[in-house]
C-alpha cells in the first residue's frame, strides 16, 4: 500500500495528521506537466535566462570604451554604488514613478469609463468600440510621431487650433519645456494605453450577474449604489491583474519619450528604461548599464510575484475543495 | 600592413642589425612606391567651386591595372566585406554604380571569391560588434566616419595605411585620415567625404531687407539675420537644432563652436592630443552664448529646437517658414522631392522655395575661422583572429580596398550624398559629371578643406551625442547659465576621459 492510498484511507480516522508529500513527491507526481513545458523551459533557459545571468554578471565589471567586453574589469559592488548615489538616478526615478502612477491611474480610470459607457446597449456601440480600439491597435512609433506634430511648439495642430480659436496668444509649448514636457507625454501614453484597460474592464463587466444588479435595483439602490456594490466588487480582480499589467508596461515604457523628446529637454522625460538605453547602448557603458538593468529587474520580478499572485488567487483553494 | 610594435632604442646607438634592418627598411620603402598606383596632382591650397569644376575631367584612371600593380589580376582568393550598401530609398543611380562596382571587381580580380553584405546604417555597428565577439566578422568593413575608433581602440582592427593598398597619405583630405588615426596609428582609409553647408531662402531675405544672394558671413551674422527675419516676417531665422540624444546637434553646433575658437577637447588644432578640455575656454562659451541668444533673448529660432532634429526643420523650410539652415549636401535633392510631394498651394510655395534656395559656406567666426565635422565612411580591415574561420586573404584584402578607393570607383559609390575620399577622384569624368548634374555640389566640396573630424577616441559618441546636447539644453532652457553649462560639460568631460564618469 502506497502512503497516498494510506493517506486516503485514513483521513478521516480522528487524530490522523496527514503527511505533507515531500518536494520530489510533488515533482513525481506532476511529471507530465512538467514534461509539457520542458521544450518551453528549454527555450526560456537559453533566450532569457542566459543574457539574465550575462547582465547580472556584466553589472560587477567596469567596461571602460577603450577596452573590449573580454576584457572587462572586476569591480565588485562600484557600479551599484555609482547608480544609487547619483542624483541623477534619483531625479529619473522620481520621474519614472510620476509617469507610471499618473499614466496607470488615468488610463485606468478612462478605461472604466469607456468601458461602462460601452456595456449599455446603443445604436452605435460597437462602431465606437472599434474607434476606440484604434490608439491601442496603431504602433507606438508611428503615434509618437503624430502627437510629435501635433504638440509641435511651432507648428503643432494643438496649439494652432488653440490660437485660432483665441484661447491662446501664441502655442502651447508642450514639449520643448522641462516643466510641461513629462505631462505632455503621459497624455500621450494614457490616450495609448486606455484601450488596453477598456477592453480588460470590458471583459470583466461580462461577470457581473444581471440578477444581482436586478435585484439590487428592486431594493431601491439607485445607479451609483448599484455600481459600486455590485458591479465595482465583481470587477476587483480583473481590476487588479489590468492595473498590474499596466504598472508593468509603464515601467518598461521607452517609445514615447525616446522618439518624442529624446528624454529631454534637459533630462525631464527621461525615465527607467530609457535612461539604461543611453547609458549601454549611446554612451556604451554596458556595466553601468547592466547594474541598471538588474535594478529595474528586481523591482519587476516583485510586481510580477503580486501579478502572478492575482493571477491564480483563488486557484489553491478551488484545487483543494 | 604595418607592424605597429615599437621598441625602446637608446638615442645615437646603431647596432649592426640595426644598420641592417634600416636597409631593408629602405628598400622595402623603394619597393612599396613603386606599387604606389597614383601621384598626387590636386592643390588643395587651391580648393574653391571654380577649382573644383576646373580640374573636373582632367584625368583618366585605370583602377584595374593601377590595382593590378599592388595585387595581381590574376590572383585566387577570397575577401569578406560588410557594408552599408544602397537600399529600397535610395536613388536608382546609387544602385547601378554598386552594382557595377561589384562586376568591375570581379572583371579586375576574376579569381577572387566575394563574400558580401550590406547592412543598414543603424544595424551595421551592433552586428559587427556581436560578430567580433564570436570571431565571425568579416576581413573587411566599411564603417561611418567615427565607427572605426571603437574598434581600434578595443584591439580588432588591422593597422592599415594608404601604402599598403597603393596610395600615398596625399591621395586623402588630412582631416579624413585623423579620423582613421588613433593613438598615433593609421587603422583604416577614408572611403568618401562630405561636409555640411548653409543653406537659404533668398526669397525669405529678400522680404527681410538683407542681400538675397549673400549668405551671413560670420556666425555673429547669423543670429543679427536671425533676429531680422524673426522680427520683419515673424518667422524663424535659423534653424538652430538641439535635441538630446541626437547626432544631428553635435553635426550643427560644432561647426560654430570650432568657428568661435572652441572645441570639445583640442580637435581643431593641427595636431589635436584629445587630452585637453576646450568646452568651457571663451571660444565655447561664445558659441553657446550666441545659441542662447537666438533661442531664449531674441526667439529668432523654432521654439521647438530643443526636440528637433535635422529632419523636423525641413517641412517648415519647404513651406517658407524658416530662413536658413546647416544642411547635408543632399537636402536640395531632399526638398525638390519634397516639393514633387506637394498639393494645391502648398505646391507653388514649395516650387518656389526649391527656386530660392541657395548654398554657401559656413559662416566664420569673429577671426575669420570657418569649421566644419568632416562626415563620410572608412575602410577598415580586422584582425584574423576575429574574422569568420580565423583566417584573413591578405592579398584579396589589398585588392578591395584598393580597387574600392580607386579615384574613379571612390567618385562613383559616393554620387548620390558625398565625394571621393581618394582626391584624385576629384579628377575624373564621373566627377565631372557629378558637377553638371548634382546642383550646389561645387560648394558643399568647397567645405571638404575645413573639415575637422570628431575627437578620434571612443568617448567621442558620449562627447558628442550625449553631453554636448545637454550642455545646449541646459544653457537654452536656463536651468544654467552659460557658463555653468560650459563648466558642468567640461567635468563630465574630463570625468569619462579619465576614469569614466558617472550617470
Amino acid at each position: 500500500m502506497s502512503s497516498v492510498e494510506k493517506q486516503a484511507i485514513f483521513r478521516d480516522v480522528p487524530g490522523f495528521v496527514p503527511k505533507r508529500p515531500s518536494f520530489g513527491q510533488k515533482i513525481w507526481r506532476s511529471r507530465a506537466d512538467y514534461l509539457y513545458v520542458a521544450p518551453a523551459i528549454l527555450v526560456m533557459l537559453v533566450v532569457i535566462a542566459y543574457p539574465i545571468y550575462y547582465t547580472i554578471e556584466l553589472s560587477f565589471f567596469n567596461t571602460p570604451a577603450s577596452l573590449s567586453l573580454a576584457d572587462k574589469q572586476f569591480n565588485g559592488i562600484d557600479n551599484y554604488v555609482t547608480i544609487l548615489t547619483s542624483p541623477v538616478f534619483w531625479k529619473v526615478t522620481w520621474q519614472t514613478i510620476v509617469w507610471t502612477v499618473l499614466s496607470t491611474f488615468f488610463a485606468f480610470l478612462l478605461g472604466l469609463g469607456a468601458a461602462l459607457a460601452l456595456h449599455r446597449e446603443f445604436v452605435g456601440r460597437a462602431l465606437l468600440r472599434g474607434l476606440l480600439l484604434i490608439p491601442w491597435v496603431i504602433s507606438a512609433v508611428a503615434a509618437s510621431y503624430v502627437w510629435k506634430w501635433l504638440y509641435h511648439s511651432d507648428f503643432g495642430a494643438i496649439g494652432a487650433a488653440l490660437v485660432q480659436l483665441g484661447i491662446t496668444d501664441r502655442p502651447i509649448n508642450f514639449i520643448d519645456n522641462s516643466t510641461s514636457a513629462l505631462y505632455s507625454l503621459i497624455v500621450v501614453n494614457v490616450w495609448k494605453e486606455f484601450s488596453f484597460a477598456m477592453i480588460m474592464l470590458m471583459a470583466g463587466l461580462q461577470t457581473v450577474p444581471d440578477s444581482l444588479l436586478r435585484a439590487a435595483q428592486v431594493d431601491g439602490a439607485n445607479p451609483w449604489q448599484r455600481f459600486w456594490h455590485v458591479t465595482f466588487p465583481h470587477l476587483s480582480g480583473v481590476s487588479t491583474v489590468t492595473i498590474l499589467l499596466l504598472v508593468v508596461q509603464n515601467f518598461n515604457s521607452f517609445i514615447i519619450p525616446f522618439i518624442m523628446t529624446g528624454g529631454g529637454p534637459v533630462g525631464s522625460t527621461q525615465i527607467w528604461i530609457t535612461h539604461i538605453y543611453e547609458l549601454a547602448f549611446l554612451r556604451q557603458r554596458w556595466g553601468v548599464g547592466a547594474a541598471y538593468a538588474v535594478l529595474l529587474f528586481i523591482i519587476m520580478m516583485t510586481l510580477g510575484y503580486f501579478y502572478v499572485r492575482a493571477l491564480t488567487r483563488g486557484d489553491e483553494s478551488r484545487a483543494g475543495a | 600592413m604595418t607592424n605597429m610594435q615599437g621598441r625602446a632604442q637608446r638615442p645615437g646607438s646603431l647596432t649592426r642589425r640595426q644598420a641592417v634592418a634600416y636597409a631593408v627598411a629602405a628598400l622595402a620603402t623603394a619597393s612599396l612606391m613603386s606599387t604606389t598606383a597614383f601621384a598626387q596632382t590636386v592643390d588643395l591650397s587651391q580648393w574653391s567651386p571654380e577649382y573644383v569644376r576646373s580640374i573636373a575631367g582632367t584625368k583618366q584612371f585605370d583602377a584595374t591595372k593601377d590595382c593590378g600593380a599592388v595585387v595581381p589580376n590574376d590572383y585566387a582568393g577570397r575577401v569578406s566585406y560588410w557594408y552599408t550598401g544602397p537600399f529600397e530609398a535610395d536613388p536608382q543611380i546609387a544602385h547601378e554604380q554598386d552594382k557595377a562596382f561589384w562586376e568591375a571587381f570581379k572583371a579586375a580580380y576574376p579569381n577572387i571569391e566575394t563574400d558580401v553584405q550590406s547592412i543598414t546604417y543603424n544595424e551595421l555597428l551592433d552586428k559587427f560588434r556581436t560578430a567580433l565577439l564570436g570571431n565571425a566578422a568579416p576581413m573587411v568593413i566599411r564603417l561611418q566616419i567615427l565607427g572605426g575608433v571603437e574598434f581600434a581602440a578595443k584591439g580588432y582592427l588591422q593597422p592599415l595605411t594608404p601604402e599598403d593598398v597603393g596610395y600615398t597619405a596625399a591621395d586623402f583630405w588630412p582631416g579624413a585620415l585623423k579620423s582613421v588615426t588613433y593613438e598615433g596609428t593609421t587603422y583604416g582609409l577614408p572611403t568618401n567625404n562630405e561636409t555640411m553647408a548653409l543653406i537659404w531662402n533668398a526669397k525669405i531675405f529678400k522680404d527681410a531687407g538683407l542681400d538675397p544672394e549673400n549668405p551671413p558671413a560670420t556666425w555673429d551674422d547669423v543670429v543679427a539675420y536671425s533676429k531680422t527675419i524673426h522680427d520683419k516676417l515673424g518667422i524663424a531665422g535659423y534653424g538652430l537644432v538641439a535635441k538630446q540624444n541626437a547626432g544631428n546637434t553635435p553635426f550643427r553646433f560644432m561647426p560654430q563652436l570650432w568657428a568661435y575658437g572652441g572645441g570639445a577637447l583640442d580637435e581643431a588644432s593641427p595636431n589635436p592630443t584629445y587630452t585637453k578640455v576646450e568646452i568651457n575656454n571663451d571660444g565655447s562659451k561664445a558659441a553657446l552664448q550666441a545659441a542662447y541668444q537666438m533661442y531664449v533673448v531674441d526667439k529668432s529660432v523654432p521654439v521647438s529646437a530643443l526636440t528637433n532634429t535635422q529632419a523636423e526643420n525641413q517641412a517648415p523650410f519647404i513651406a517658407g517658414q524658416l530662413g536658413m539652415m546647416i544642411a547635408h549636401p543632399a537636402e536640395y535633392a531632399k526638398m525638390v522631392d519634397l516639393a514633387s510631394k506637394a498639393t494645391g498651394a502648398d505646391k507653388a510655395v514649395a516650387d518656389d522655395v526649391v527656386a530660392n534656395m541657395r548654398y554657401g559656406l559656413i559662416p566664420t567666426g569673429p577671426d575669420g575661422k570657418r569649421a566644419v565635422v568632416f562626415g563620410g565612411s572608412n575602410i577598415h580591415v580586422v584582425k584574423p583572429e576575429f574574422v569568420e574561420g580565423g583566417q584573413s586573404d591578405e592579398q584579396a584584402v589589398k585588392a578591395l580596398i584598393c580597387f574600392w578607393n580607386s579615384p574613379e570607383w571612390s567618385t562613383k559609390l559616393a554620387w548620390v550624398g558625398s565625394n571621393p575620399g581618394n582626391i584624385n577622384g576629384f579628377l575624373t569624368d564621373a566627377m565631372k559629371e557629378r558637377l553638371d548634374t548634382i546642383k550646389f555640389l561645387d560648394v558643399t566640396t568647397s567645405m571638404l578643406p575645413n573639415g575637422i573630424p570628431f575627437p578620434v577616441i571612443p568617448q567621442a559618441p558620449e562627447i558628442m551625442n550625449i553631453i554636448v546636447p545637454d550642455m545646449l539644453q541646459n544653457a537654452l532652457t536656463e536651468n544654467m547659465t552659460v557658463d555653468e553649462a560650459a563648466n558642468d560639460a567640461a567635468t563630465k568631460i574630463e570625468a569619462i576621459i579619465g576614469s569614466g564618469g558617472g550617470l
